[in-house]
């Protein structure tokens, strides 16, 4: 079974680092997708390989999100969709069922009308969102995600060699450009520059 | 023409045993429930392992026999075998799903590209009887996870030779599927005509030009229009080679009139290859040339007139960093004929589909 939302939030925000509003949010957003794709546990043995979970934003409530399911990048169970939405989709492998939960804008101008005797907007919030209804606080809607094959947790199954610089590409993410199979550096450039010294 | 041994019809028939029996089976195909009013779907999933809690559900559904997989090593399911075939043909830039769907996989495009089918193991496959796979025509520009083909097994059950065999064919042509990322090219513009040069009618043709490249990522970055004047023409072009232009577009003069000198600019102005004329209505003087791996093409005046000519099947295949020639232009001649719709659904249609 799952353990209860005081203890969840404790733990979370254990492992983030600090209690925040972000927190609560990852916290209540995790333990209502887990309940509508049908998982008491996710983290436990038995459960851990049914779930994905993507998040759309790389803020305090994707560590909740994590430490409520279970889910890692390093699992290949946590995908990062770099939207800056403030939503999670969370996928049963089992049975295919999905749902994205947004946290609303609306739910922040609701802090002040479920905790008016919090002056400070921080703990407000953070007060609040414990208690506000889930459907005022999310937006759920039941989706589809199709999982390509190379984006599932396991063994790797594809690789790949970069046809300049000769790195191996997992996972087939590699691009085809000018008739060359290419790592995403080599095709696009990298985010970094060789540190010249002097 | 290719030639393929015909592998012997499978035939594998799944065994039949009691429910009783049934318990660590697998199933060999799916189980549907109808519970009238309230629920019609798959209860059990072909290749679902028998558990003794799933008997008392097996029986409400009526169930006293089930059809069950008794595969020895040399059988594959077809589940299995699909998605093996589906790893071997997919190349950079594919995708499939990790279910294979009543039996097949879908491909689909991992990022925006230029869709490229080897056309002559694809029909190989297709000749193995216990395989199949169809995909949308060679050279579509296609966006990211659109659908571009599907695979499948077509027995149950397949022989280990038999999958060894498409699979073979399917490795030794890799890629079979794959997706060429475009290159977000500079391209510069030379309009050609006196008419527009001397201002006695408005140039349409950079709008043409700036949309049809925009859509694949690249860009328009400068245009300039000259007189039907060859060697201005041509001192143009070098310009544009060597200050290190992408893609050089010229527009006009490409028929046989005196004044259509641009061509004849294009072939003057220091360029290592040049194909003309191409079997495809609208878009028959069409000019490709190439000065290293820089394309400079020559855009006929049906295109002011055409919403589509050869302009745009060339243009994806040289985003995509290919250089066609003038056998590609031979081949375009197989669904070269554009019927001029009045609304035109290209690229949904037959046109440039070879």
């Amino acid at each position: 079974m799952m353990q209860d939302f005081e203890t969840l939030l404790k733990g979370s925000a254990e492992a983030h680092g600090h209690l925040c509003p972000g927190q609560v949010i990852g916290v209540r957003m995790a333990m209502l997708g887990c309940e509508l794709i049908g998982l008491d546990d996710p983290s436990s043995p038995s459960q851990i390989k049914r779930i994905i979970v993507y998040v759309e934003i790389d803020r305090c409530a994707t560590d909740a999100i994590s430490h409520v399911t279970g889910v890692k990048l390093g699992r290949r169970s946590l995908k990062f969709v770099d939207n800056g939405i403030m939503a999670a989709t969370f996928v049963n492998l089992e049975t295919s069922r999905a749902f994205r939960i947004h946290s609303t804008e609306e739910s922040r101008d609701l802090a002040a009308e479920y905790a008016p005797h919090i002056k400070d907007k921080h703990l407000q919030q953070l007060e609040a969102y414990k208690i506000i209804p889930l459907e005022a606080l999310f937006v759920v809607e039941e989706v589809k995600v199709d999982i390509p094959i190379s984006d599932m947790p396991g063994p790797t199954q594809f690789k790949a060699v970069c046809g300049k610089c000769k790195t191996v590409v997992r996972d087939k993410k590699e691009i085809y450009k000018t008739g060359q199979i290419l790592c995403r550096p080599c095709a696009f450039g990298t985010y970094y520059e060789p540190y010249v010294k002097g | 023409m290719l030639h393929y041994k015909r592998s012997p019809l499978p035939d594998y028939t799944p065994k039949k045993i009691k429910i009783e029996d049934a318990v660590g089976s697998t199933l060999a195909h799916d189980i549907t429930e109808i519970r009238p009013g309230e629920y019609k779907g798959t209860s059990f999933r072909k290749g679902h392992k028998v558990d003794r809690k799933d008997l008392c559900h097996l029986m409400r559904l009526g169930k006293r026999h089930l059809y069950v997989l008794d595969l020895d090593k040399e059988q594959i399911h077809e589940d299995n075998a699909a998605l093996q075939m589906a790893t071997a043909l997919a190349g950079p830039g594919i995708t499939f799903d990790r279910h294979p769907r009543e039996g097949k996989v879908q491909f689909n495009a991992a990022y925006d590209g230029l869709f490229k089918v080897n056309v002559k193991p694809l029909i190989e496959l297709n000749l193995i009887q216990e395989f199949m796979c169809a995909s949308i025509h060679n050279n579509t520009p296609v966006k990211k996870g659109q659908s571009l083909a599907g695979t499948r097994a077509i027995p149950l059950v397949i022989h280990r030779d038999t999958l060894n065999n498409a699979l073979g064919v399917a490795r030794t042509h890799y890629p079979v599927l794959s997706v060429k990322v475009f290159n977000p090219l500079k391209a510069k513009l030379i309009i050609t005509g006196n008419e527009v040069y001397g201002g006695l009618i408005e140039d349409k043709f950079e709008a043409v030009v700036t949309e049809k490249v925009g859509v694949f990522g690249a860009s328009l970055v400068e245009t300039i229009i000259l007189p039907d004047e060859k060697k201005m023409i041509a001192e143009r072009i070098r310009s544009f080679l060597d200050d290190g232009t992408d893609l050089v577009i010229t527009t006009g003069g490409m028929s046989v009139d005196p004044d259509d000198v641009t061509k004849l600019g294009i072939r003057e102005a220091g360029i290592d290859q040049i194909y003309y004329g191409a079997g495809v209505l609208p878009g028959a003087m069409f000019l490709l040339a190439y000065k290293g791996n820089v394309p400079v093409v020559g855009i006929p005046a049906c295109a002011l007139y055409h919403k589509t000519t050869i302009f745009d099947l060339i243009l994806p295949r040289l985003l995509a960093g290919e250089k066609p020639d003038n056998k590609d232009f031979a081949r375009l001649a197989h669904g070269g004929l554009c019927l001029d719709c009045p609304t035109c659904s290209f690229p949904a249609c037959s046109f440039g589909k070879t």
